[in-house]
């Protein structure tokens, strides 16, 4: 329960043009990008159909694994779960907070894990397989798959793709991003970004520093747009 | 748009006898519903013989109701089988969010609200940032912190932009460029942070770093005096804020004397040792914190081990709401071959010696009691090897001559020992 005058008073304070800046890296070098709201506002409408799919509703519990400079990715999936009327927990991608994770997920019968990196993966040790046997569904960054695969899970993909983030639609054949907002093609392994929705940064035919492939064929699931195939070495 | 210093002035600076009237309001209707929900709470007052209609008005509460502590809750989420220890008081479907405690002291242990735009942490910290003077349209280095979900909230409920930087372990560098480049007012700053400022100063004029900011905050430790000054050399004014009780967060106001607790979302009290009476004003006691704006794993009477002097006297600054000084927690006391000490004690011997005084530092303790004192201690790293035995012989020198006993040192790059931090702090105290 929020306090209602302290959500007035928030009311009445003018909001910023942006919801934040994100930062990406490419070649090690920063690749910073606004954010508008109405950005954040679309992102979280495409996030909820995701997880519409996936089956989060009312009661859902939803482990959330990401860092704070991943916000701009992940956070439109936190309030996703919500709209979904779900809840979440959010856990960090450090190998010495794995705890926290595997804590959420056994103690509060976690059906959904979003963002699962290696770090984490490899932080769980042997608990890892124990940890996660009641999840329904994995979504993993491309480098932890091995891991969940060792310890007989099975996982989706999420992966930052420029300010875009590629996830894993029921079918599990390849990632999707939001057609609406992005067009990925590649230049030979190398993967380039178009931004399509009327979005606060703007790039054209950009390289986003990712190697992988795409797939224009239709997916099954009905989505519109490219899927990726990431390189499975890919972190984050 | 709001008041100038106040976000909310009608509810901060209130009159104490108004505030306290809207405390009971809220308490009363509050004790029914979670009697009957809360499963640690209907075992613990029907254990002491009490039930919500004994209680009618703040005096009755606090001379009858009984307290919990964390090992009550563990306890009874251990028995029971239940993740929330007995304190859910709403269904699941509920439920907006779930996180936990930092788990640097133990088991760490789950609370969970329930809430629809602004999480009630990220709320009750926008009141501070904005008497920090957070405005519209400034921009705020986002925080680390995740264990109350992402503080970032709270700039925005303020108009701000925040910057999505990396600022964890070995990240300042690079978040040293982002500031320089967007020149951002306010950022959240932890004890693991301030070691590598300190290194990048060496290199790196700090004081043109921070001179867009209106104020830093830090959180998750003591403040240490060197760390304090070397602040202060930086240009900052620093607000000091802490955890109230695991309910909400208490920061420091610009007069920074003491850390106010918004009272209209938490009832205060500061008791003896034993938890049978309040101590005098000023006098230092055991913060026990009560819930008032949580109905999903309120916390009632819940002792915090925490030790501090409260206040309730009103603050220069205009608010009426409570403040409070940390003094330390109420276990960190250690005896070692007879001799009590407590980790500022060691804080304050590294800070005397260069390679150590960023003060990082483990204290080793199987027991409260033991025959051996035992520290890891981080050392900077770029100090040549060859120097590292002359560096222990000094730590152990320092230790010796504030506690009275020859300590046994392990040194450790800082980088190293600053990894085994969790959730946004290193543990001083750990028990292996």
């Amino acid at each position: 329960m929020t306090l209602r005058s302290t959500t007035l008073a928030a009311d009445s304070v003018p909001r910023a043009e942006l919801w934040g800046i994100g930062r990406d890296h490419v070649a090690g070098q920063p690749a910073d990008f606004q954010i508008s709201w109405d950005d954040w506002e679309r992102d979280t409408a495409w996030a909820e159909s995701m997880l519409a799919e996936h089956g989060v509703g009312s009661g859902t519990a939803v482990l959330i694994i990401g860092g704070m400079p991943e916000s701009p990715w992940f956070d439109p999936f936190e309030t996703a779960v919500l709209r979904r009327g779900g809840h979440y927990s959010l856990g960090e991608v450090f190998s010495f907070e794995a705890f926290r994770s595997g804590m959420y997920a056994t103690r509060l019968g976690v059906e959904v894990v979003f963002g699962i990196n290696r770090a984490v993966a490899d932080g769980l040790g042997g608990e890892l397989g124990p940890a996660l046997a009641g999840v329904r569904t994995i979504f993993a960054r491309p480098d932890a798959v091995p891991l969940l695969q060792a310890a007989g899970l099975t996982a989706l993909t999420v992966s930052r793709l420029g300010p875009g983030l590629a996830v894993s639609c029921p079918v599990g054949d390849g990632a999707h991003l939001n057609a609406a907002e992005w067009s990925v093609e590649a230049d030979g392994e190398q993967l380039m970004l178009t931004t399509v929705g009327p979005r606060a940064h703007q790039m054209t035919r950009q390289h986003v520093g990712v190697t992988g492939q795409v797939a224009v064929d239709p997916c099954a699931c009905g989505r519109p747009g490219a899927r990726v195939y990431l390189s499975p070495d890919r972190g984050v | 748009m709001p008041d100038p210093k106040y976000l909310e002035p009608e509810i901060e600076t209130m009159s104490r006898s108004d505030l306290e009237r809207l405390q009971e309001e809220r308490l009363l209707e509050l004790l029914p519903t979670v009697y009957e929900r809360s499963g640690l709470m209907k075992k613990t007052w029907d254990e002491a013989g009490v039930k919500p209609a004994d209680i009618r008005n703040l005096d009755d509460f606090h001379e009858r109701a009984p307290l919990v502590c964390k090992d009550d809750v563990r306890q009874f989420r251990d028995t029971y089988g239940d993740p929330f220890g007995g304190l859910l008081a709403v269904d699941r479907s509920r439920v907006s969010t779930v996180f936990s405690t930092s788990g640097t002291t133990g088991d760490a242990t789950l609370y969970a609200h329930t809430w629809d735009r602004w999480h009630p942490f990220w709320a009750t910290l926008a009141r501070n940032l904005w008497d920090i003077g957070v405005r519209p349209g400034d921009y705020v280095l986002g925080s680390g912190f995740k264990t109350r979900g992402q503080l970032y909230h709270a700039d925005q409920m303020c108009g701000a932009i925040p910057l999505m930087v990396d600022t964890g372990i070995g990240a300042w560098s690079e978040a040293v460029k982002a500031i320089l480049k967007y020149r951002p007012v306010y950022a959240t700053l932890t004890g693991l942070a301030l070691p590598e400022l300190d290194h990048l100063s060496r290199t790196i004029d700090l004081v043109d770093v921070f001179s867009s900011f209106v104020g830093v905050s830090f959180a998750g430790e003591p403040l240490s005096a060197r760390m304090r000054r070397r602040l202060v050399d930086w240009g900052t004014e620093t607000f000091v804020w802490t955890s109230a009780g695991d309910v909400t967060a208490a920061f420091e106001c610009r007069e920074h004397d003491g850390c106010h607790a918004w009272e209209d979302t938490v009832l205060l009290e500061s008791v003896d040792a034993e938890g049978r009476e309040a101590v005098g004003n000023g006098e230092i006691g055991e913060l026990v914190a009560t819930s008032l704006d949580n109905l999903a794993t309120p916390l009632i009477r819940f002792r915090s081990d925490d030790l501090i002097r409260l206040t309730r006297e009103q603050c220069a600054c205009g608010r009426t709401h409570a403040r409070f000084w940390p003094v330390g927690r109420k276990g960190d006391e250690t005896i070692v071959q007879g001799l009590s000490l407590v980790p500022m004690d060691i804080w304050s011997a590294l800070e005397e010696v260069p390679e150590t005084e960023a003060a990082v530092f483990q204290l080793v303790r199987p027991a409260r009691e033991m025959d051996e004192l035992r520290v890891r201690v981080g050392y900077d790293d770029t100090t040549p090897t060859a120097r590292l035995d002359d560096v222990r012989d000094r730590v152990a020198a320092a230790i010796e001559a504030r506690t009275g006993v020859v300590p046994e040192v392990e040194l450790f790059p800082e980088p190293e020992l600053l990894s085994r931090a969790r959730g946004g702090k290193l543990s001083r105290v750990v028990k292996a």
